[in-house]
């Protein structure tokens, strides 16, 4: 009687001590078990990661992620970085990556082809245009739909100025760089980016150009998420670890260290 | 035309037999949908199979993206029909140019050598992204910053070095006996390019510059790296967007719309040309 107890109680020990084990940072679902490897853009902006450089562990995003690691008990050095291009993380196929953390928008039609953690961060749009512009005069939507826009490819800017600021004929440029080139250039007036972002751009970047005014959120957009391959397994336990260290505070603290900037900016909200 | 057979000539007594009439037509026909066959079998039974055509071939997007990928593939081919003029005119000057000889032509030869050999050197896209972002941002006053401006001067300075290498490989093909007549005759040497050379050229280079023709209407998407929303970005946006790759479809049939009549019609004149060159009448 007590020899079977006995051996029921290993088998359930050894049952949970598996379960904890795949749930834990030998997951097989890994892409390598034992290592977190995760994807970004290449290369990274500030605010989101600093001088480029994922690994240095300096920056909003890339602290959230040794953050997120080290609460699913990884090490520093088992966080492993891959750049990959904002298509290549929603291209369909099998990635030599767990997750890709690019400030990707969480939208509902996305979904259909990826799969997304929670939201990690909701930013504040702003509009950025160079100083004595039609645009610093603009009081309501209507004024902001008077001048020409651009916006980068794949962001909730671009549906900003369309769906919300209700302005067509945006140009849509490759990337960051090319739009505040284009701003610098004076092809376009102003463009839309979140208020992080811009803060950064108009310190460090381009100092050329100002805040104008800050802008409400977009119903659409649900805020910033991972992205997975559609249906990964790693989506529930990466969730786990997210909303710990949003409890935890963590993410308050990034927020407050890397994302807010002065309060005097004006809001257009109509 | 494609399963165009040889017909075997008809010997004096002799009926054609089934096997040389149909047989061939036979074969080509079902070696092509046995060909076809297999590659679709070899698609679809692919396990990711199912994802990619929903996301690459998705019908209801590439209905719901067609009519803005087409607005943009207006903007394609106005740029397309624009600079296509342009180059037409401009590449020949360069190649007149470097085929003038003696010595008070030497600055435009020299000059049509370094404009060919540097923009000739240079990726197309590297030449947008110069053109439309640098020239801009130097402010020179009078000049326009449109970057559709300078997105289409791009694209003609760099295709205009590559015809005018064409219109010079049909300039140096006419026979030098050609020139050394016109000369008897006392043409002067713009004279002679006019009546003598470069009709024969021209004439000699047609096939290969339609060539061109085609590869410019493909090229004029990397003007989308400027903002520009022609078909290609149009269809990205809506990629970016959805993560939803069926508006490339939409694009990618236009531009076959476009482009194949263009590349059957550059079949016909080579075919033309060559019939031309052998002297074969029919």
């Amino acid at each position: 009687m007590i020899r079977k107890a006995l051996v029921l109680l290993v088998i359930c020990s050894l049952y949970a001590v598996s379960a904890i084990a795949a749930d834990g940072t030998n997951n097989p679902n890994l892409y390598q078990p034992g290592k977190l490897t995760v994807a970004t853009g290449e290369p990274v902006y500030p605010p989101w990661m600093m001088d480029d450089n994922p690994a240095g562990g300096v920056g909003f995003e890339n602290g959230l992620i040794y953050a997120l690691a080290q609460k699913l008990g990884f090490k520093k050095e088992d966080v492993v970085w891959v750049r990959q291009t904002f298509d290549q993380g929603i291209a369909p196929g099998k990635k030599p990556y767990d997750f890709n953390i690019q400030q990707y928008s969480v939208t509902e039609t996305r979904r259909k082809f990826v799969g997304f953690s929670m939201v990690y961060y909701k930013p504040e749009k702003a509009v950025v245009a160079l100083p004595k512009n039609d645009i610093s005069k603009a009081k309501t939507f209507k004024d902001l739909r008077k001048v020409r826009w651009g916006a980068t490819i794949g962001t909730a800017d671009l549906d900003y100025i369309e769906n919300t600021i209700g302005k067509k004929d945006v140009a849509v440029y490759n990337d960051q760089v090319s739009t505040f080139q284009a701003l610098l250039s004076k092809q376009i007036d102003a463009t839309v980016i979140s208020l992080p972002t811009a803060l950064f751009v108009t310190a460090v970047q381009v100092p050329q150009a100002t805040i104008a005014a800050v802008l409400p959120h977009d119903s659409n957009d649900l805020g910033h998420g991972l992205v997975f391959e559609k249906d990964s397994p790693l989506i529930e336990w990466i969730d786990k670890g997210l909303k710990a260290i949003i409890a935890d505070g963590v993410v308050a603290d990034l927020t407050a260290k890397y994302l807010i900037g002065n309060k005097s900016i004006p809001e257009i909200s109509r | 035309m494609i399963f165009k057979r040889s017909v075997p000539s008809r010997k004096a007594g002799r009926k054609i037999k089934f096997r040389d009439r149909y047989l061939p037509t036979i074969i080509s026909v079902s070696s092509v949908l046995a060909f076809f066959w297999l590659i679709r079998s070899v698609v679809v039974r692919a396990e990711q199979w199912p994802r990619i055509k929903a996301q690459f071939f998705d019908l209801d997007t590439i209905i719901f993206v067609f009519p803005k990928v087409l607005h943009g593939f207006g903007i394609n081919m106005s740029v397309w029909s624009v600079s296509l003029v342009v180059i037409a005119i401009w590449a020949l000057l360069l190649a007149i140019f470097r085929s003038l000889q003696g010595p008070w032509f030497a600055p435009l030869r020299v000059f049509s050598i370094i404009y060919i050999d540097l923009l000739r050197g240079l990726p197309a896209l590297l030449l947008v992204l110069l053109f439309g972002f640098g020239i801009p941002a130097l402010q020179i006053p009078g000049l326009p910053n449109n970057s559709l401006f300078w997105g289409a001067v791009a694209m003609v300075a760099s295709y205009s070095a590559y015809a005018a290498e064409v219109y010079r490989s049909g300039i140096e093909a006419v026979h030098d006996g050609q020139r050394a007549a016109a000369k008897a005759l006392g043409l002067s040497q713009i004279q002679t390019l006019r009546f003598a050379i470069l009709p024969q050229a021209i004439r000699n280079v047609v096939p290969s510059l339609l060539n061109l023709t085609v590869a410019l209407q493909k090229d004029v998407a990397l003007l989308s790296v400027l903002g520009i929303r022609d078909a290609v970005r149009e269809a990205q946006i809506h990629t970016a967007r959805t993560f939803n790759y069926s508006s490339l479809i939409a694009a990618a049939l236009l531009f076959l719309v476009a482009t194949i009549p263009l590349a059957r019609f550059t079949d016909y004149i080579t075919k033309k040309d060559q019939e031309r060159r052998l002297q074969k009448t029919t």
